[in-house]
């Protein structure tokens, strides 16, 4: 199951625009990540999304949450049980 | 004062609500978001969360906007001068063409 999670890790990181990936569990724990995000983001990216579902009564309707900078856009989701964050360079 | 504060939130295309706050609560409300002192608090707590991001390298503040986008709307956040200024936007998002 790791090495799927670890190849899904390594494909995203094969677009040019991508420079980070993380995935990490409801708790915050690092599930995987690559690039400019690390075990010290998961804390955050958990929180965040899970703070952003609270906005809405519809179970059905997930947000996504992005954070735009001059150092690029992080975006997080949460699928399922697991929370992924993207952090995208704005060509 | 009220009025120079949100003249500009106002106008803004698609906009169907906004909140301006501060850490003493909520200054202004409009729309959708009138009185919604759930949502002011949410938003503040994210905010606050958003602020404890850190990428490597990166200059302060962690971001000029954050936005949480549904489905049908979108809230897209930003901070001036010690205040959170929050607008709900209709997201007309449109569907990907397939070539």
């Amino acid at each position: 199951m790791e090495a799927t999670l670890e190849q899904h890790l390594d494909d995203t990181m094969k677009n040019p625009a991508i420079v980070g990936v993380l995935c990490t569990d409801a708790q915050g724990h690092n599930l995987g990540c690559r690039g400019s995000l690390s075990d010290e983001h998961g804390g955050v990216v958990s929180v965040l999304a899970k703070q952003a579902a609270s906005l809405t009564k519809d179970l059905t309707d997930s947000p996504t949450v992005c954070l735009e900078s001059d150092s690029g856009n992080v975006l997080v989701r949460t699928h399922g049980t697991i929370t992924v964050a993207v952090h995208k360079i704005v060509s | 004062m009220t009025t120079a504060l949100t003249q500009g939130l106002e106008r803004i295309p698609d906009q169907i609500g906004y909140l301006v706050i501060s850490e003493d609560g909520v200054l202004a409300s409009s729309g959708e978001l009138e009185n919604d002192e759930h949502t002011a608090g949410v938003i503040m707590q994210m905010v606050r969360t958003a602020c404890r991001f850190r990428l490597h390298g990166a200059a302060e503040p962690p971001f000029k906007r954050m936005s949480v986008i549904f489905e049908d709307y979108v809230y897209a956040v930003t901070i001036s001068g010690q205040k959170v200024f929050v607008v709900k936007r209709q997201n007309n998002q449109r569907e990907p063409v397939n070539v």
